[in-house]
């Protein structure tokens, strides 16, 4: 144990060194062609723990070490990873991530131009400041060199969209891209959240709107109103705190059918763009939640919990009911329920597309990959290789056994085969998986460099376990599976029933607000209306009186400006006409 | 005592055998103003921002300037002057709570007799120091949450008949920040004030005691006077930072219902300048802050200075 | 009688006292040993809550993680060395910078202090700082850790405080036999400063201890100046991310959700109190005993 300690010790020593003697060696140009996607399709992605594969292995010192850093927290693997260390052998290159600690994206950022030292690659918040800094390499050139990436990754539209004002490509979103057959079985998204013992209690009614939703709700408590071992049951709760109060904020977009746009509708017939605060359908979902919360259905405590209270509560199992996305509580609270045994009491969620008048099309769920063209993976003028570092990148996109080896792992040990080629795990690789000693010894993610969602190159197993179907019903409980199966669903998206089609080229236009800035007027109407909302709409919820208040909050609203938002944005929407 | 130090004070003319004399304390201080300046002063070119769109890549030299346009969208916003408002308000109440609180606890751990509960009751204070404030309010929000401990006991004897959600009502936010500060400050703080009590003499005790002076009579007429100085440094110290009220405190256990009365300046900042990219904007606010600072440091040392107290400079 | 009245006072007092000291230790000590709790308990099952003085599903799984850290020994080591040199060198300038403005006959004594009192209250910003650091070669350095910061204003005034309430019959007595102030500065003043000094340099060296965003912002990419409080700082920081966008925390899925458990954090703050806890007692002397000053009397 010490032994190996002193010896990752030297080996971080070492690495630094080498770092310092300027990121290694120059790589072997020659190897760029060797590695590129194409040849590879068919070929079979078993290649499994013995890393003599087809091609050329790299040596320690031919092997380029990058640094990356990304404005977002994460956890840090070893330096010694094992994972790491296999993909360093066989593609060459290995990648040091650092993450944000302590400090605002921009703080971050700003510091790194001050001091004119740049990662080799890096993702950010805010790549304007840095394209702005000449901090970053124009892509344009080494995309064209991979056309079958070019074309596989992006469409030309969407291409387009990542264009800077001097018409070059500084950076490459690297998420929400599926490849072959879409096999999401999550519903990522927001929604309405029930617990399934309530739909099963009440026989699997039919819920379309917020009355049918509290409706039932109310039922359940009336008859139930503590769990199995005593707890009282909470009928609904609303997490508000900082910038996850859209799970207060924006249902009413969604309500009125309308997508996740974020900060505005669009209306597709004229391309105009709407502001859902105001709007009826918006007013009705608060004026629903005001009565709620004076019958005393509403968490008393919704306003003031943190997120980690919040959590907590969620993880009792006794609320049954709330608004949020999936995946700022389910990967936590469902881990829990399972270790509770908890989710054979049906205290799992399923979402429900919920709208203003039962029959009309809800789209809770967006289908089709959402391009976030704000923020991706860039490499800066630091990096002394860009051809080499661009290519790791393709070959993280388009090689399927670099891309298994990210997110299965290894054959044998992280996951096993069967004869059909489907790849499954036992208990205990699941568990391994999660751990977080595990995860910074042995798994490599590289998670900020493009991957795909969808199925594999093999055309039979999923490119990431949690999408594999087999994997994702081995891990339901029997009262989630019944409350499916009732309702007709394979999975959870089935269970929301959102319509599926195209969105626009515009779509997501929160991408576009999340870059506004004060020296617009827009850009300060848009933080002040974040603020208002964030003041009033508790106290909305609140009321004793709901139309004087909302009278009262939209007089200050309106103070705001928003209609210089709205233009601004109608603007933005106006180059896609 | 010490007071009549503070006032024997006569000024030296400056003569070259006084120069002389005085070498060594000139040679350090000539050393001690050239460190000052390369590391406290020179960074403050970095103000310029303030009078500038800065954007990193420009540099400082480089960005172009706008005037007093940052202060007037400070100074223009209605919201700043309630943060401002917030900010003294919990300033002044933190620096008022805290050194009272310190120095009482000082004073009575002072007074312990057996020098095993002093020791291990010393040691106990100050550990809340260490706790970082994610955990404490943490803390905080289980104990004073609808079903929290301080609800129950206030049940439990009848002081109330429903659960008071104190995070949700305004009048209560600025005593909960001012009673956090002390529960986590309070034993450190008072180590200064514990250190300052061991300078005085024990001589003076026994001949208080020989007066026939209680413990009140001791504490009053000898320890509070023989740590007056100290008092007075750290009060005027603190004097400047009121407008330091903090940042993490007042965002880790506001929320939205209370937000007119627990954003701070530095929160504001956060909020327009910060994650908007806007550099330029938090300079001018912490010139801002900096300039309140020294204005009511002059002031509180000049009242020092009348009063014949201790000063700081 | 008189006597007997006083000493029935004194009960009230001492009984008074005793009764403030237990409630305040009890309300202090719980937040400690809530995290301590939470320190030792399964970080799944901490996410219901609800668990106050002791683990209900014990594990030691939170410190193997802590500890089991990369680099945290390398972490450890900067952090002691820092500590070490940093007060040494902290604690000598400010003694001296102390000493020099509480000389009674010091020409430029309240200018000095000014200068130094204003500091307290100014700063440039990150960035001209930064500049700074990287213009001076500081950056991507140790010496970062030790140089910049070593002398404050704060620990100054509290020094010379001190030092003016020394009586100045000792430096004149010493100057009519010829010292210089360099003697009287280390025979005569420092051996009186003991408390003041244990003191500051627990300040000074709890303040290194504890630093980590300098490590973050000017060693980022050297592991080998990596700090302690920054290896733990990085288990902490997910929960503190103050700008948020729900946009790539979807998009990042799982990683992005996954905060660091409640259990994780309470291990890491108790690992960094434990050697302040440890290193405490040794220093207390100074402040529960009193000291003598001498037979100099004014």
């Amino acid at each position: 144990m010490k032994l190996k300690k002193v010896t990752a010790l030297s080996l971080a020593v070492t690495l630094a060194v080498s770092m310092l003697a300027g990121c290694g060696s120059t790589a072997t140009e020659s190897n760029s062609s060797a590695s590129t996607s194409g040849a590879k399709e068919t070929e079979s992605s078993s290649a499994g723990a013995d890393s003599s594969g087809t091609k050329t292995s790299y040596s320690e010192d031919e092997i380029a070490n990058y640094t990356m850093f990304i404005t977002m927290p994460g956890s840090e693997i070893n330096d010694d990873n094992e994972i790491a260390d296999l993909i360093a052998e066989k593609w060459g290159v290995r990648i040091k991530e650092t993450w944000l600690t302590g400090q605002t994206s921009s703080e971050a950022t700003g510091t790194l131009i001050a001091s004119g030292e740049y990662p080799d690659y890096i993702d950010s918040d805010d790549m304007a400041l840095l394209v702005d800094a000449d901090a970053l390499v124009p892509l344009d050139e080494y995309i064209d060199q991979y056309p079958e990436f070019k074309e596989q990754w992006f469409t030309e539209e969407e291409w387009d969209k990542f264009r800077w004002t001097d018409g070059h490509i500084y950076w490459i979103n690297p998420f929400n891209n599926t490849k072959g057959e879409p096999t999401t079985t999550t519903h990522n998204d927001e929604a309405f959240w029930i617990q399934v013992r309530v739909l099963e209690w009440a026989g699997y009614p039919e819920i379309n709107t917020m009355d049918d939703y509290f409706q039932v709700i109310e039922d359940y408590i009336a008859a139930n109103p503590t769990m199995e071992d005593g707890t009282p049951n909470l009928a609904y709760t609303i997490l508000c705190e900082d910038w996850r109060y859209f799970c207060l904020e924006n249902a009413g977009q969604f309500l009125a059918g309308y997508p996740n746009d974020g900060s505005v509708i669009v209306d597709t017939d004229t391309l105009t763009v709407g502001d859902y605060n105001t709007s009826e359908d918006t007013i009705q979902y608060f004026r629903k939640l005001n009565e709620e919360y004076k019958a005393g259905f509403v968490d008393p405590e919704s306003f003031t919990q943190t997120y980690d209270e919040y959590i907590a509560k969620l993880s009792t199992g006794r609320v049954l009911g709330m608004v949020d996305q999936w995946w700022d509580f389910a990967y936590t609270v469902n881990d829990v329920f399972k270790q509770q045994g908890l989710d054979e009491l049906g205290c799992n969620y399923v979402p429900l597309g919920l709208t203003t008048e039962a029959g009309m099309e809800n789209r809770w769920h967006t289908y089709d990959d959402t391009v976030n063209q704000a923020s991706g993976i860039a490499i800066t003028v630091d990096c002394e290789d860009p051809a080499r570092a661009f290519q790791f990148i393709v070959d993280c996109a388009m090689d399927q056994e670099l891309h298994d080896l990210r997110f299965w792992g290894i054959e044998g040990v992280d996951y096993d085969v069967d004869d059909n080629g489907l790849y499954y795990r036992s208990e205990d690789q699941r568990m391994n998986w999660s751990d977080t000693t595990y995860q910074a010894s042995h798994r490599c993610q590289y998670s900020y460099f493009p991957q795909w969602g969808g199925t594999s190159d093999d055309g039979i197993n999923a490119n990431k376990p949690e999408e594999q179907p087999s994997e994702f019903q081995v891990d339901m409980a029997q009262p989630l599976k019944d409350c499916l199966a009732a309702y007709g669903a394979d999975n959870y998206v089935d269970m929301i029933g959102s319509v599926i089609e195209t969105n626009g080229a515009w779509f997501p236009m929160y991408s576009y607000s999340n870059n506004f800035t004060i020296e617009t007027p827009g850009g300060v109407a848009w933080v002040k209306m974040g603020e208002i909302k964030h003041e009033w709409l508790p106290q909305v919820v609140m009321a004793e009186d709901f139309d004087a208040t909302w009278d009262k909050y939209m007089e200050v609203y309106s103070a705001a400006k928003p209609e210089d938002f709205i233009a601004e944005m109608q603007e933005i929407l106006d180059t896609f006409k | 005592m010490t007071q009549k130090a503070s006032n024997t004070v006569k000024h030296n003319k400056i003569t070259w055998k006084e120069i002389k004399r005085q070498k060594f304390l000139l040679i350090v201080s000539f050393f001690m103003v050239v460190y000052g300046f390369i590391f406290y002063y020179w960074p403050l070119t970095g103000w310029v921002m303030a009078f500038q769109n800065y954007k990193p890549k420009n540099g400082l030299l480089g960005s172009e300037f706008v005037g007093l346009k940052k202060f007037q969208f400070l100074f223009g916003d209605a919201t700043f002057i309630q943060v401002i408002r917030n900010t003294l308000a919990m300033g002044v109440l933190n620096l008022v709570t805290s050194t009272v609180m310190a120095i009482l606890f000082a004073i009575l751990l002072n007074e312990i007799r057996s020098s095993c509960a002093k020791k291990t009751v010393q040691t106990i204070s100050y550990l809340p120091h260490f706790l970082s404030w994610i955990i404490v309010t943490g803390i905080l929000h289980d104990a004073l949450s609808s079903s929290g401990i301080v609800n129950e006991l206030l049940i439990k004897f009848g002081l109330i008949d429903t659960a008071i959600d104190f995070f949700a009502h305004k009048e209560y936010f600025w005593a909960i920040v001012a009673f956090a500060n002390c529960w986590k400050e309070t034993g450190w703080n008072a180590i200064i004030y514990l250190a300052a009590i061991t300078a005085i003499d024990p001589c003076l005790y026994e001949a208080a005691a020989i007066d026939g002076a209680g413990r009140w009579g001791r504490i009053k007429y000898i320890t509070l006077p023989g740590i007056r100085p100290t008092i007075m440094i750290l009060l005027l110290m603190n004097i400047g930072n009121v407008l330091n009220a903090g940042f993490e405190i007042q965002y880790l256990l506001g929320n939205g219902l209370v937000k007119s009365v627990s954003d701070t300046i530095d929160i504001y900042v956060l909020t327009w300048g910060i994650s908007q990219n806007d550099f330029s904007l938090g300079t001018a606010a912490g010139m801002f802050k900096s300039a309140v600072s020294i204005i009511l440091i002059l002031i509180a040392n000049y009242a020092a200075k009348r009063m014949g107290e201790e000063r700081l400079f | 009688m008189k006597k007997k009245k006083l000493s029935t006072a004194d009960k009230i007092f001492t009984a008074c006292n005793a009764l403030f000291m237990i409630a305040f230790v009890t309300i202090t000590l719980y937040p400690v040993l809530n995290t301590l709790a939470i320190s030792f308990n399964d970080g799944i099952d901490a996410v219901r809550g609800g668990i106050h003085l002791w683990p209900r599903k014990f594990t030691l799984k939170n410190y193997q993680t802590v500890l089991g850290k990369q680099n945290i020994i390398t972490g450890a080591y900067i952090t002691v060395l820092r500590t070490v040199l940093g007060t040494a060198l902290s604690l000598t300038t400010n003694a001296l910078l102390a000493f020099v403005v509480s000389r009674k006959r010091f020409l430029f004594k309240s200018q000095l202090s000014l200068f130094w009192v204003i500091t307290m209250y100014v700063n440039g910003g990150l960035i001209p700082v930064f500049l700074l650091y990287r213009n001076l070669h500081l950056t991507g350095t140790f010496w970062v850790y030790i140089i910049p910061g070593s002398v404050s204003a704060f620990n100054m005034l509290v020094l010379r405080t001190y030092m003016t309430g020394l009586p100045d019959s000792l430096e004149e007595s010493a100057q009519l036999d010829g010292a210089g102030y360099w003697t009287i500065f280390l025979k005569i003043v420092s051996p009186l400063c003991k408390p003041v000094y244990a003191t500051i340099a627990l300040f000074i060296a709890v303040g290194h201890w504890n630093s980590w965003f300098d490590a973050m912002l000017y060693n980022r990419m050297k592991s080998e100046y990596t700090t302690l409080q920054y290896e733990l700082m990085k288990l902490l920081s997910s929960v503190m991310q103050q700008s948020g966008s729900a946009a790539n925390a979807s998009a990042a899925g799982a990683d992005a959700a996954a905060v660091t458990p409640v259990t994780m954090r309470a291990a890491a703050t108790i690992v960094t109190m434990l050697p302040i806890i440890c290193l405490y007692p040794f220093l207390q002397r100074y402040f529960v005993t009193g000291l003598t000053i001498g037979g100099v009397k004014e």
